[in-house]
C-alpha cells in the first residue's frame, strides 16, 4: 500500500482559520496533541493540571490530573494546598502506580508499532529489489484468461499442499508423547523442547493449542 | 534544540525535572493559545506545581474563571462526556495504538505471506514453514483465489455477451505468448510444463529449497506469538 505523503510541516498564520473543514480537523488534531503534552507533563514532572477546551461545535473537552473537578475546586476556592491526609496519599500513590503501569504498557505498544512500521519499509525494499517478477505476480486484471485458468489450478494445488503439510506437522506433533504435558520442566525436556520449538507453537507462552 | 527521546517516567533528578517543567509548561501554554486562536474557541489551562504557590494560568485568572463558569453552566452529562484524567486518557491512547498495531501487523504479515505464495508457485518447498506460517499462507491463497475466480467470471461473462470481446481475450493472451493458439491453455502448458511439474511433486525431501537464497526472506521467528494466528480457522479458532 503506497503511503501518500502530505506537504509536511508548514508555518501557518496565527489567526482564526478561514476554511471550516480545515478548522475542524485542526481542532481535533491539536486538541489531541495538547492533551498528550499535558499528560506527559504530569508524568514527567508530577504536577497537577486541568485544561478545558470548547470545541467549534460547542462541546467541551477537559483533561485533568488527578481529576478535573478537584483542580477546578482548588482553583475556585483559592485553596493553597491540596489535602494531604493519609488516605489521600494512599489513593494518590495507588493512582500513580496505575499510571506508571499504563505508561509502560503504552510505551511497549508504541515500540512494537514503530518496529512494524520499519518492517513494512524493509518488506517494500526487498520487493523492489527483486530481479524480474514472475508473470503471476502481476495484477489479476492484466492477465489473460488462459493465464488465469492456469494460475487458478496452480493455486488450488498449492492450497492442497499447504493443507497436507499442516496435517503432517500436526500428526507428527501428536505422536510426540511430551506434547500433551503442557510444560517443559521435565528431565526429558531437552529433546521434547526442541521438537516443540520446531513446531513453532510457542507453548511456553501460549499454552497448548487444542486440536480436533 | 535537542531531540533525544525522553523516557515517559517521573524525572528523579530535581534540577532536570525543574528545567523540563519550565520548558514544557511554556510550550503547553503556547499550544493552548494557538488552539484558541486558530480555531476561535474558548479554553483555559491551570497548572499547580511544587515550584510555585500560585498556579500558572492561561489566559489569565479572569479569563480562566470565565471559561470555568461557562464549563459549570453546562449540564453534568455534557461536562463528563469528554472528560478525561491521566488514566482514562492513557487507556484511550493504548486502545488506539493497539488498533494501529494490529492493522499494521496484519498488513505486513499479508505482504510477507504473499511473497511466500509467489515463491511457492515458482516451486519452492513448504518445509521451512511452521504451522502459523502455513495457516496464514492458506488464508492469503484463499484471498487471491477469490480475486482470480471473480476475474475469470467477469471475462467469461464479457465474452458471452458480445463476440467482439471474445476475440479480444485470446488476442491479449497471444500478445504475451506468441506460441499460443485459441485461448492459449495448451500452448502455455507446453512452455511451462516444467513449472507445473515442479510443485506437483514438491513434497519430496530432495527439494530442500529453503527460503532466502540470498534474498533475505523475512520469515523470522521473532515474536511468533502475535504473528501466527492472525487469521482464525479450524486449527486456530
Amino acid at each position: 500500500m503506497a503511503r501518500k505523503t502530505s506537504k509536511g510541516r508548514q508555518k501557518i498564520q496565527m489567526t482564526k482559520m478561514s476554511k471550516e473543514s480545515n478548522l475542524l480537523v485542526t481542532f481535533s488534531k491539536r486538541r489531541s496533541g495538547l492533551f498528550k503534552k499535558a499528560s506527559e507533563l504530569c508524568t514527567l514532572c508530577g504536577v497537577e493540571i486541568v485544561i478545558i477546551v470548547f470545541s467549534p461545535g460547542h462541546k467541551v473537552f477537559s483533561f485533568g490530573h488527578p481529576n478535573v473537578e478537584s483542580i477546578i475546586n482548588r482553583f475556585l476556592t483559592r485553596n493553597p494546598t491540596s489535602s494531604s491526609s493519609t488516605t489521600c496519599q494512599l489513593v494518590e500513590a495507588h493512582r500513580n502506580a496505575n499510571v506508571r503501569e499504563l505508561n509502560t504498557q503504552l510505551t511497549g505498544i508504541l515500540n512494537q508499532l514503530e518496529f512494524e512500521k520499519k518492517r513494512e519499509v524493509e518488506i517494500e525494499k526487498i520487493k523492489k529489489a527483486k530481479i524480474g517478477k514472475n508473470w503471476w505476480e502481476g495484477p489479476v486484471n492484466e492477465l489473460g484468461l488462459g493465464e488465469l485458468e492456469q494460475l487458478k489450478l496452480g493455486m488450488e494445488d498449492l492450497k492442497k499442499n499447504v493443507t497436507k503439510q499442516m496435517q503432517k506437522i500436526i500428526f507428527e506433533a501428536s505422536n510426540t508423547p511430551a506434547f500433551f504435558l503442557g510444560g517443559s520442566s521435565s528431565n526429558r525436556g531437552q529433546v521434547d523442547a526442541k521438537n516443540i520449538k520446531g513446531l513453532g507453537l510457542s507453548m511456553a507462552t501460549n499454552g497448548p493449542t487444542s486440536f480436533p | 534544540m535537542t531531540r533525544k527521546k525522553v523516557k515517559l517516567a517521573y524525572i528523579t533528578n530535581d534540577s532536570s525535572r525543574k528545567a523540563t517543567f519550565k520548558k514544557r509548561k511554556k510550550g503547553l501554554m503556547k499550544k493552548v493559545s494557538e488552539l484558541s486562536t486558530l480555531c476561535g474557541i474558548d479554553a483555559c489551562a491551570i497548572i499547580y506545581s511544587p515550584y510555585d504557590n500560585s498556579p500558572e494560568v492561561w489566559p489569565n485568572i479572569m479569563g480562566a474563571q470565565h471559561v470555568l463558569s461557562e464549563f459549570k453552566r453546562m449540564p453534568e452529562m455534557e461536562q463528563s462526556k469528554k472528560m478525561v484524567n491521566q488514566e482514562s486518557f492513557m487507556k484511550q491512547r493504548i486502545a488506539k495504538a493497539s488498533e494501529q498495531l494490529k492493522k499494521q501487523s496484519k498488513e505486513n504479515r499479508e505482504k510477507e505471506m504473499t511473497e511466500v505464495m509467489y515463491q511457492a508457485l515458482a516451486g519452492k518447498g513448504l518445509q521451512n514453514l511452521n504451522l502459523g506460517d502455513l495457516n496464514d499462507l492458506s488464508w492469503v491463497i484463499d484471498q487471491n483465489m477469490k480475486g482470480i475466480y471473480k476475474r475469470i467470471e467477469a471475462i467469461k461473462k464479457g465474452a458471452s455477451t458480445s463476440s467482439s470481446s471474445a476475440a479480444a481475450a485470446p488476442q491479449v493472451a497471444a500478445e504475451r505468448k506468441p506460441a499460443v493458439t485459441g485461448l492459449g491453455l495448451e500452448g502455455m502448458q507446453r512452455t511451462q510444463a516444467e513449472w507445473f511439474n515442479d510443485w506437483m511433486n514438491n513434497n519430496t525431501s530432495e527439494q530442500q529449497l529453503g527460503f532466502g537464497h540470498g534474498n533475505e526472506m523475512i520469515i523470522t521467528n521473532f515474536n511468533n506469538n502475535h504473528n501466527a494466528n492472525v487469521w482464525p480457522n479450524d486449527f486456530f479458532p
